[in-house]
């Protein structure tokens, strides 16, 4: 589905974005991520495609709103049955039910569920509905940390069965990993969006590479065959639009920084020699920023350093791999 | 013993038809102020406070002037100085202040994206209120009625200023226990007395039970 939308108020927007299977649009905070949801149900006013002028009883959108708004005085199946009409009402919301799982909890108060219970609960509500497009805010930020990822995968391999085109809108970039398109909003408008490798691999501009969690940008200027970054030359293919002589950007992830091996030949080229400044345990790896030509964040995964038991102030060298460079305009 | 009923009916009788009628116009006003912002807000709300603020006869003795003979509402046909309409009339506007805080207070509690969320599923404006806004909201409605009801059967002031104490029209219990009083007609005034007790207690412990209610059923 292709959405085209001018919102001007609470926040101007000019958006234009397809979404195919389960989409992520990912925007800081105050992005306007909200509002653009709020507006394809009807909430906010905007022009254009889809469902113009249409309030939002008549849209035919399921939108499940960050606290996903569970009426509390209604048991889970009277809440599936609110937007179904006449005979055999029960009996629908209860095959809804029995479709994300919940059929034993179909007479519980949505106080007595779980955040991903609720979530499943707000998502046969609005499949009741019958509709051509599924809105999310911030799915993963009712859900407890511990099982969240386990429980989001499920509620999106839900909304996978039912094939129908889905926005879910998060600042955080976790999300990206489970979906079929990406794209980033900033500056009130769609700053890229493709297929998720691309964008992640690829952003467009610095503010997307931020968004997407680039961990080390650094302001460069363009050489002939490479970049010169505070006096290195670094080798790499050049884009197209990029002229010797022009400034830009350079971003690298933290996790693609490599700690070179002693005991193996060294590449030629982009090998930068210095110290650890400091490295602590992130979660099963570890985090670190290294000290030499360039100042770089790096994370090394936890086979890397069981081989190398690196400690802070050690010295160390570090590999830029041309490919693992990407070069945005300034 | 026949004038305390009378005097009690005419009461009870003041007391629904305030009630009723506050139900309406309260309750617009709370929901507008609740859900919406416009200009000129806090200068409405703080006029809606007045009646509350304002000694009763002070209240009563300007409807005087409004309703009363040669009165410029009076002059427009609405002579309701020492009629019973007129005596409603005040009792309306004096708990305006009382039901208005309530309904307000229920309506607030209301979570907005509920409201539009049932929008989004299809709900049309009536089954909004139907099956979202009321059941989520009648404890509140309901203890803001029974505050109204109750604080009006003790009304004195007001009354007395606009009504006089008029045998049947505007004599109410308040009024006539007083006289009684006065006349020092002490066994009348004891059973009286009694009676609007059992009324008045009654009616807070109605709101009490409703207010638990009304907590449990909010908090989810």
């Amino acid at each position: 589905m292709e959405v085209r939308y001018r919102i001007l108020k609470p926040i101007r927007l000019e958006v234009a974005l397809r979404v195919e299977g389960f989409t992520v649009l990912l925007g800081e905070s105050g992005a306007g991520k909200t509002t653009l949801l709020r507006a394809l149900a009807g909430l906010v006013p905007a022009e254009g495609e889809p469902f113009p002028g249409l309030p939002p009883e008549r849209r035919p959108v399921g939108y499940l709103p960050q606290d996903l708004a569970l009426f509390p005085h209604m048991t889970a199946w009277e809440n599936v049955a609110f937007p179904l009409r006449g005979k055999g009402r029960k009996e629908r919301a209860l095959a809804l039910l029995e479709r994300v799982g919940l059929l034993p909890l179909a007479g519980r108060y949505p106080r007595e569920l779980s955040g991903g219970q609720r979530q499943r609960v707000a998502l046969a509500r609005a499949l009741a509905r019958d509709p051509e497009l599924l809105l999310l805010d911030e799915p993963t930020s009712a859900l407890d940390p511990l099982t969240r990822d386990r429980v989001f995968g499920e509620l999106v391999a839900l909304i996978r069965d039912t094939g129908l085109p889905t926005l879910a809108v998060s600042h955080d970039p976790a999300l990206a990993q489970v979906a079929d398109r990406l794209a980033v909003l900033g500056s009130g408008r769609i700053l890229q969006e493709g297929p998720p490798e691309e964008v992640l691999g690829a952003p467009a501009s610095l503010e997307v590479a931020r968004l997407l969690g680039y961990e080390n940008l650094l302001p460069v200027r363009v050489r002939e065959g490479g970049v010169e970054a505070e006096g290195v030359f670094l080798r790499l293919a050049l884009p197209p639009w990029a002229r010797p002589g022009q400034e830009a950007w350079l971003g690298v992830r933290a996790a693609e920084v490599l700690v070179a091996r002693e005991d193996r030949p060294l590449p030629l080229e982009n090998v930068l020699q210095g110290y650890l400044e400091r490295l602590d345990p992130q979660g099963l790896a570890y985090r670190g920023v290294f000290r030499g030509p360039l100042t770089l964040e790096i994370l090394l995964p936890r086979h890397v350093q069981e081989r190398l038991r690196l400690g802070p102030g050690q010295t160390v060298r570090v590999v830029l791999k041309p490919r693992y460079l990407h070069l945005m305009p300034a | 013993m026949s004038e305390t009923w009378t005097v009690l009916a005419l009461s009870l009788k003041l007391a629904l038809l305030t009630a009723f009628l506050l139900l309406p116009l309260a309750g617009s006003l709370a929901w507008l102020t609740a859900r919406r912002t416009f200009a000129g807000k806090t200068l409405l709300e703080a006029l809606l406070l007045l009646p509350l603020t304002l000694p009763p006869t002070v209240l009563g003795y300007y409807l005087l002037l409004l309703l009363g003979k040669g009165g410029p509402l009076a002059r427009m046909g609405l002579e309701l100085a020492f009629t019973f309409p007129g005596i409603l009339l005040a009792s309306v506007l004096f708990n305006l202040p009382l039901a208005f805080n309530t309904y307000r207070e229920a309506f607030r509690a209301l979570d907005p994206t509920l409201l539009e969320t049932a929008r989004t599923l299809g709900a049309g404006p009536l089954k909004v209120w139907r099956e979202v806004v009321l059941p989520l909201t009648w404890p509140g409605l309901l203890s803001g009625t029974l505050l109204a009801f109750a604080h009006t059967l003790g009304e004195f002031g007001v009354v007395l200023m606009v009504g006089g104490s008029i045998p049947g029209e505007t004599k109410v219990a308040s009024i006539y226990l007083f006289e009684l009083t006065q006349a020092l007609r002490l066994e009348e005034a004891d059973r009286l007395a009694g009676l609007l007790l059992a009324l008045g207690f009654g009616s807070a412990l109605a709101l009490k039970v409703l207010e638990r209610r009304w907590k449990s059923g909010t908090a989810s």
